[in-house]
């Protein structure tokens, strides 16, 4: 038999386990700092327009002189309903939009989650194509109020001005639907969703429609003080997907180098281009991108493949006003209606890191990617580790009756030393990841009033349970079998993780990314019974990175309670989709108590005298 | 059947049933999985084909339904209740572990006329491999999204448990059944004749070329009956090109899990037909070589060919791995001579998660493409031939251990 096993590999284990552990240690350190390489100018590239049919800046803007004047009256009209029901607005708006000759639509919604309920009304209105055939639209959006809760004034004015303005042009070959959503979170989602006919039972029916849309505008230009600073761009959609980067390079474009507006992104509000500034940059869009929530009306339209932005107004003390504001989104609307097919060319994994600077996915995912290849170089670390083994004894003997047992003249083989006993581990993983269920389920359905208190209960409970597994374990199962049980339970849930990071990975990079850095310890962190101190070291780095510990740092980086944080989950679950919650508590907290499990279990076989050699 | 096995079938049926009915839209989901479904066995497909067949328009018009007229009148005759379509899938995987408990049984997979594995006592009991078919992941996913590879499974494993205890008649009834069905099971008749004359217990034994001559006779008569049965279910000959035309010439491109898929919407026509003749003939191949250096165990040289099947054959899906995999575990002895396995089963599981991933990115995110998901279905696919290739390794190192058991606990190398 001419088959070939690596020998040398085989019989010197200890040279195969250094190996893995230091390519586990190399590829984290080379994913961490391949991050931090990103910013510089040999990693990252400038932006550039892929899509041809674009040309964008390249007609003339007309908007201005006396349609400014039209959009100060609708200011004052949106003024004077800041307050009212939101049927009220809609009517008003619906009538508004009717004697600009354009078919109108209204929308009410209701949608429940953490107790509270969001309702309001739609109203939108369709522009029939002079030049199309009603199979493409593109949509221009103003939320009533913004994601601060701020009445959208200008947003909206300049909405119903371009909607007159718009239907006096004949080029249009898609048609143009102008959506005034009642507010910026629940809204256009419930719009998005009965567009699609994929809505709840709470919200209505659209009665008027038109063709796929290609591209959505939001306009969010708050305040009754109309002269503003420079153009905030948002981009991050829903569950860290992202617009195509065509769209976003076109509105750069226009609003720098035809209108002369300075953009900004990630609330970076004086971006000088240098390194601190763009990775400072490319660190709010990940974490944006992690938490996969809504940065605005356009997050809702991207799960649908729809490229969507948000042009927000930003500062007051600056010189320009509706105007260059009406002419971008004029302009953005010319370079959308010259589309040809779907945007498709430019890139659709990307992080931004200034207005003009860019990296694709090819730089970038190896960093992630090498996190989740540590994980995983750890796990089958642990697998070939010969610790992995247990009941040698038992096996001896069982040899040796084989020997005499067996009939005579008839060869018995029993292979290499000790088997590994899969079954505890494999049913202590299992049966943990199943758990995950319930802190997603609890707090998906708890009210916002006792959310702090379930939260408070469920961090005690995610302390006491892991300590509480490893004694229930170290009780029941036969002492030589207890190391290689935790041993083995620590490689089968990182081999998850892994496996679940890197597909993660390809979904949503940057929460891929976090969780893998929070995960760093589950790599070392292992049961020691030897050395009571160092599980102790361990035991506290592991609660330092646990996802409650994380959930924290989310709260203080926003500046928000945690239980607003946890509503902000449940709000996103129930109405927007959002799988944040499901990645935290179904792969990412089981893997961390598995974790736990491993490291209490060094002070649970200390305490019992069951310690065998580590 | 002792109580282990009365057990382990019960909660393999407890498991399934309480999916169906905790989530009902789990089904519908399941069942538009290209991984799981494919244009010859789809459940969507059934019921177009059911709904024509009982309107009285030919089902095999329109190019949708690919499937045996038989199944036709079977489901047509069926009332039309979810619930007992339900039943009828449970059924049929509870039928499935019951062959595979009769077939670990017989102790074949240890022990041959030609050959006493020298770590039988290592192997599994027979519940335990009921157990590991019923809790299998890709077997309950694939009766759940109810596409009718389960009932060819079913009658494979029916086949191979009548042929381990020598009895020729239900076990060739069987694999015509499942021929006629999908075809590629016609690739296990010889080693199920290997498989079948050397469990046979009658003496003397008559000489294989006989016992192979009047098997194949009665196997062509069975396969007439079913066929003409059809023609009388349907009225014409249609169904033929658009059953067994389907899984020959691949005029459907769905994706699935398989290799072809791919590389023929790649291909330009002109090399088509040539491709085509090439990839069928190279299932075809594996045959006399798996069934001569396997001789002296028929029952491993099936499992293998099916594992082979699962891979190469033009419509694959998960089903096909998952019943490989279960059929692997009656093996169970030698795991511990196959070098990769901790490795293969990462891979699996690693193109278990990616392969939905691409396709949602290629499909409804729409910013992958193509590529991503053929991508995986390679990595898919090298490991499952890896998985075969290295079982084969450790079959062959069983046998060579007993004719040389010095040779036992040594490492071999290339010279």
């Amino acid at each position: 038999m001419a088959l070939r096993v690596p020998v040398n590999l085989r019989k010197n284990l200890s040279v195969v386990l250094y190996a893995f552990q230091g390519l586990s240690i190399l590829a984290v350190i080379v994913g961490l700092a391949s991050l931090l390489l990103l910013p510089l100018d040999e990693y990252s590239r400038r932006t550039y327009i892929s899509e041809n049919a674009l040309l964008p800046g390249q007609v003339h803007a007309y908007f201005g002189g006396s349609e400014q004047n039209i959009v100060r009256a609708f200011r004052r009209e949106v003024d004077l309903l800041g307050n009212s029901t939101s049927d009220v607005v809609a009517e008003r708006m619906a009538e508004i939009f009717r004697s600009a000759g354009l078919k109108v639509g209204k929308q009410r919604y209701s949608y429940k989650a953490a107790g509270g309920e969001y309702t309001g009304e739609n109203v939108y209105a369709v522009l029939h194509a002079p030049r199309g055939d009603a199979t493409e639209a593109i949509v221009l959006c103003a939320p009533w109020r913004n994601i601060d809760h701020l009445l959208n004034e200008g947003g909206v004015a300049l909405t119903l001005a371009l909607s007159r303005y718009f239907k006096r042009w004949s080029l249009w070959s898609k048609d143009i639907i102008f959506l005034i959503s009642s507010d910026a979170r629940a809204g256009p989602q419930a719009w998005v969703d009965a567009y699609h006919d994929l809505h709840g039972e709470n919200i209505q029916s659209l009665s008027v429609k038109s063709g796929a849309i290609q591209g959505v505008v939001v306009v969010d230009y708050p305040g009754a003080y109309h002269r503003f600073e420079s153009l905030h761009i948002i981009y991050d959609g829903i569950n860290g997907q992202l617009p195509n980067l065509d769209l976003i390079n076109t509105a750069v474009q226009i609003s720098r180098d035809q209108m002369g507006l300075r953009t900004d992104l990630q609330e970076m509000w004086n971006h000088d281009d240098g390194y601190r500034h763009r990775l400072r940059t490319m660190l709010r869009g990940m974490v944006n991108q992690a938490l996969g929530h809504s940065t605005g009306p356009h997050s809702s339209f991207i799960p649908y493949h729809i490229d969507a932005i948000t042009l927000a107004t930003h500062g007051d003390g600056g010189w320009h006003d509706e105007g260059s504001l009406g002419r971008t989104v004029e302009s953005v609307f010319r370079s959308l209606n010259n589309l040809l097919e779907h945007f498709h060319q430019s890139f659709f994994f990307y992080l931004l890191m200034a207005p003009k600077r860019f990296v694709s996915i090819g730089t970038y995912l190896p960093s992630a990617m090498l996190l989740a290849v540590g994980l995983t170089l750890t796990a089958i670390r642990l697998w070939v580790d010969p610790r992995s083994r247990s009941g040698e004894v038992e096996k001896e003997e069982k040899r040796e009756k084989e020997r005499e047992g067996g009939n005579q003249g008839e060869v018995v083989a029993v292979d290499g030393g000790p088997k590994r006993e899969l079954f505890l581990p494999m049913s202590i993983v299992i049966g943990v990841h199943f758990c995950g269920v319930i802190p997603f389920a609890v707090f998906n359905s708890v009210d916002h009033k006792s959310m702090s208190s379930v939260f408070y209960i469920s961090i005690a409970t995610s302390v006491i349970l892991p300590t509480l597994i490893s004694i229930l374990i170290t009780l029941t199962a036969s002492p030589h079998r207890l190391l290689p049980a935790f041993h083995l339970s620590r490689c089968f849930s990182l081999l998850f993780l892994g496996m679940f990071l890197s597909t993660l990975a390809t979904l949503n990079f940057s929460l891929s990314f976090l969780i893998g850095l929070f995960s760093l310890p589950l790599t070392f962190a292992r049961t020691t019974p030897k050395s009571v101190p160092s599980a102790l070291v361990n035991s506290i780095l592991l609660q330092a990175t646990s996802p409650f510990a994380a959930l924290f740092a989310v709260a203080g980086y926003w500046g928000l309670g945690v239980e607003d944080i946890l509503k902000e989950a449940s709000f996103g679950w129930w109405v927007w989709g959002m799988w944040t919650p499901v990645v935290v508590w179904c792969v990412w907290w089981p893997a961390w108590v598995v974790g736990r499990v491993s490291v209490d279990s060094s002070f649970v076989m200390a305490a019992m005298g069951k310690g065998g050699d580590l | 059947m002792d109580r282990k096995c009365l057990l382990a079938i019960g909660a393999g049926a407890l498991i399934r049933l309480v999916l169906f009915t905790a989530f009902p839209s789990l089904p519908t989901i399941l069942a538009q999985r290209v991984e799981i479904s494919t244009p010859v066995t789809s459940y969507k497909r059934l019921q177009e084909g059911v709904y024509l067949y009982t309107h009285g328009v030919s089902p095999y018009d329109g190019g949708v339904f690919h499937q045996a007229p038989l199944l036709l009148s079977l489901f047509s005759i069926l009332p039309p209740s979810t619930i007992i379509t339900n039943l009828l899938y449970v059924l049929a995987d509870i039928f499935s572990a019951i062959s595979l408990i009769q077939i670990a049984s017989s102790g074949v997979p240890t022990v041959t006329p030609h050959h006493v594995s020298p770590r039988k006592a290592n192997s599994w009991p027979p519940w335990a491999i009921a157990a590991a078919f019923l809790f299998n992941p890709f077997t309950i996913a694939t009766c759940i999204a109810r596409p009718t590879i389960v009932f060819t499974n079913t009658i494979i494993l029916h086949s191979i448990a009548a042929a381990v205890n020598g009895r020729r008649g239900p076990a060739f009834v069987s694999i015509a059944m499942a021929t006629y069905l999908s075809l590629y099971p016609a690739l296990l008749l010889p080693p199920l004749l290997f498989l079948t004359y050397d469990s046979l217990k009658a003496t003397p034994k008559p000489s294989i070329q006989a016992f192979s001559a009047i098997t194949m006779i009665m196997l062509s008569i069975v396969l007439m009956i079913y066929f003409k049965l059809s023609h009388l279910i349907t009225g014409s000959w249609e169904f033929v090109a658009s059953t067994y035309g389907v899984h020959l010439l691949l005029p459907d491109l769905t994706p699935n899990v398989g290799l072809w898929w791919y590389f023929f919407i790649e291909m330009f026509d002109s090399f088509r037909a040539f491709f085509l003749c090439l990839f069928q003939l190279h299932l075809l191949i594996y045959v006399p070589s798996v069934c001569l250096r396997l001789r002296k165990q028929p029952l491993f040289a099936l499992i293998t060919l099916i594992g082979i099947s699962s891979i190469f054959k033009s419509y694959p899906a998960i089903g096909d791995t998952g019943l490989y995999l279960s059929l692997l575990m009656l093996y169970n002895h030698m795991f511990s001579l196959m070098r990769y396995t901790f490795f293969l089963a990462a891979a699996i599981l690693y193109a278990t998660f990616l392969g939905p991933a691409f396709y949602y990115l290629w499909v409804y995110a729409g910013s992958g493409n193509a590529n991503f998901f053929y991508a995986i279905t390679l990595v898919w696919s090298i490991s499952n031939a890896l998985i075969v290739a290295d079982a084969i390794y450790a079959a062959l190192r069983d046998e060579h251990e007993t004719e040389r058991p010095e040779l036992i606990g040594k490492d071999v190398v290339q010279i």
